[in-house]
């Protein structure tokens, strides 16, 4: 109580001097708490993207399809996946799929593409397809009057290939069973523009895939979307469990080389930020140590009188934790209601930015625990390391030096 | 009478080579009674700071014994004796006594706060030194707020509150004009006789020495003589 009062006291005695050091602290832990709410905005927001996108939350392949995809390594039965999904209270919905490098051809022009063969209803509630088409509408399962089924085709394919709405397409490629498979498909709908992920992919319903792939009624992904997205892992370990025979993964694994170069790049921010802090402090120490080699005398009198030495390097760590504090303090203040809005409005870049593979135009920011706690502890930290040795040069300094001193 | 300080063959010398060692106390031995009012005085440079020092276990002996109440100081160290100095030691520097951003009240309780004394009990005893020391009414003023007279009382009170064994005092009226360090003497010395209380002190100035009744006086680290009035 003695030194908290002492402590605080001091911290007064300088009042201009204090009021500096709080001021770089605070602008430290704003700036802080900002960049790191950027940092983690602009990833979930590039994770929600594609979770939403396509890969959904967790995914279950046959084996190593994940890394190694090959047409035979496909999930049988995957009427029973689905209805042990339909029942997990966790799931908001799953799609399932099939994949197939093919060559597509128009009259006239030539194309490679990637088939991927959906559940058209459940692809809908599951990922954002349905509103990425540009052209046209999301197509039925349905076979046509000439016995054809439709297609949604991505931009670039239809460009390549110069077809469009209503437009044959003739796809080539192999069947599980080794034939050669080709069909004629009608263009329903086009998808996205020429710079889209999925420009070069043509998506069949589920059936018509099937037959063209000869693969009766397998399917090689199940993707799946939780209603929680914190629980992917929890959840794919509980599947796995459920489902031994086949491969579950979350997103963190599915996109393994996002994640680990978002981890990276996270780490980058913190490393960069505690150079940041580090600078401020460079500052901050240099004023902590003079303001202890301005009261050699004072400190030598106190330890004269009897203050232990430990008490007086505590009462000097105080000092610069309690300024650091109420810094702090006054950063979280005026960082709320800032990264408050920059969570809910954000700003528009002027030109996209590259996050992980995915272009961002708006930037937001992310209101969490993390974002503020921190750079809490990342200066804390650093205010009770630098008051550390003048703590330690006051408590061991002789009182017969200090007394003799100026 | 049983000696409260006594100090055998001691020595503290500075420096490494032959050179430049200086012996700022040489071998002195010297025995202080309970109550006694003790002046150490000798020009600049003949140890008396250093040997108070010592006395006070401020520093460390180069060698021989320094025994207070009977307690070899020159074996402790760190914690040990920083309690030791809590408990039974009183001092009074020649100036900056006192810590700036406390009140003379809060001054004078420091050291009671470090010895564990309860609130009611260092309200009392407060007050009490307070009057002692001619400072009633002026407990809450900070000490850029008292002149230097008034401060030294404060460093008076705050020394005598922890009833220490002794009270060491370097030079305390140097930095006084000669009106206000006699009163400042005049006042240790009625401390002195009304709570029996062993004072020793260091100082140049003729009229403060005679109100002493013991004169230790030094030279080059030794002591000249030494004579009770
Ligand atoms: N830390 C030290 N290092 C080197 N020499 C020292 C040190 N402290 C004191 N001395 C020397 O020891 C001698 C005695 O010093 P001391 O301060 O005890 O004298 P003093 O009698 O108190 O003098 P004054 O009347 O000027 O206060 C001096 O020669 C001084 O220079
Ligand atoms: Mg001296």
């Amino acid at each position: 109580m003695l030194l908290f009062k002492l402590a605080f006291r001091n911290i007064f005695r300088q009042r201009r001097r204090s009021l500096l050091t709080a001021m770089s602290l605070t602008g430290g832990y704003v700036l802080c708490v900002f960049s790191f709410s950027m940092s983690e905005g602009s990833y979930s927001n590039a994770i929600s993207f594609f979770i939403q996108d396509h890969t959904g939350h967790i995914q279950i392949h046959k084996d190593d399809y994940l890394r190694k995809p090959k047409i035979h390594k496909s999930i049988e039965a995957p009427e029973d996946i689905s209805a042990i999904l339909d029942a997990s209270e966790q799931i908001e919905s799953h799609t399932l799929r099939i994949f197939a490098p093919s060559l597509a051809y128009s009259e006239t022009d030539n194309s490679p593409a990637q088939v991927i063969g959906i559940d058209l209803d459940r692809e809908r509630t599951t990922t954002t397809l349905a509103a990425k088409i540009s052209e046209g509408s999301y197509i039925n399962s349905e076979i046509d009057g000439e016995g054809y089924y439709s297609a949604m085709i991505g931009a670039g394919i239809a460009n390549n290939l110069n077809i469009g709405l209503g437009d044959e397409l003739i796809l080539i490629s192999q069947g599980a069973d080794g034939s050669i498979a080709n069909d004629i498909y009608i263009v329903g709908a086009i998808v996205g523009d020429r710079r889209s992920s999925d420009r070069s992919t043509v998506f069949l319903p589920l059936a018509a895939a099937q037959e063209f792939l000869s693969m009766n009624d397998e399917v090689h992904e199940v993707s799946i979307l939780l209603k929680d997205d914190g629980r992917a892992r929890a959840e794919a370990e509980i599947l796995q469990d459920l489902l031994p025979d086949l491969a579950v993964d979350p997103w963190q694994e599915v996109e393994a080389t996002f994640y680990q170069s978002m981890q990276t790049d996270k780490q980058g921010n913190v490393i960069f930020m505690g150079i940041i802090v580090f600078i401020v402090f460079v500052g901050v120490m240099n004023t902590v140590l003079m303001s202890v080699l301005e009261r050699t005398r004072e400190f030598g009198v106190l330890k004269a009188i009897g203050t232990r030495p430990a008490k007086l390097a505590l009462m000097i760590t105080l000092e610069t934790t309690m300024l650091a504090s109420i810094s702090v303090l006054l950063g979280l203040v005026l960082a709320i209601p800032l990264v408050l809005w920059f969570t809910y409005a954000g700003f528009a870049l002027p030109e996209p930015m590259d996050v992980g593979g995915i272009l961002m135009s708006h930037i937001t920011g992310e209101l969490s625990l993390y974002v503020f706690a921190a750079p809490l502890f990342l200066i804390l930290g650093f205010a009770i390391l630098i008051s550390i040795p003048a703590g330690i040069r006051a408590a061991f300094n002789s009182p017969t030096e200090a007394m003799r001193s100026n | 009478m049983s000696a409260v300080i006594s100090t055998t063959d001691v020595c503290r010398f500075f420096g490494d080579d032959e050179e430049t060692l200086v012996k700022a106390v040489d071998n002195v031995s010297i025995e202080i009674e309970r109550g006694e009012f003790t002046a150490l005085v000798g020009p600049s440079g003949s140890g008396k700071t250093t040997l108070l020092h010592l006395i006070g276990g401020l520093d460390n002996p180069t060698s021989g014994s320094v025994k207070l109440s009977g307690t070899n100081i020159a074996a402790m160290s760190g914690t040990a004796l920083s309690d030791f100095r809590r408990d039974h030691i009183g001092f009074i520097f020649q100036a900056y006594n006192l810590i700036p951003v406390f009140s003379a009240e809060e001054n004078i309780e420091y050291i009671m706060l470090l010895q564990g004394v309860d609130a009611v009990e260092r309200k009392r005893r407060v007050s009490e030194i307070l009057a002692q020391v001619g400072l009633e009414g002026l407990g809450d003023r900070r000490p850029n707020k008292l002149s230097g007279g008034q401060q030294q009382r404060v460093a008076i009170a705050r020394a005598m509150v922890s009833r220490p064994e002794i009270i060491l005092a370097d030079e305390p009226t140097a930095n006084l004009d000669s009106k206000n360090g006699i009163a400042l003497l005049d006042l240790m010395k009625e401390l002195n006789e009304s709570h029996n209380m062993t004072f020793i002190f260091s100082t140049h100035d003729e009229k403060i020495m005679k109100r002493a009744s013991r004169l230790i006086h030094m030279q080059d680290g030794k002591i000249e003589f030494d004579e009770k009035k």
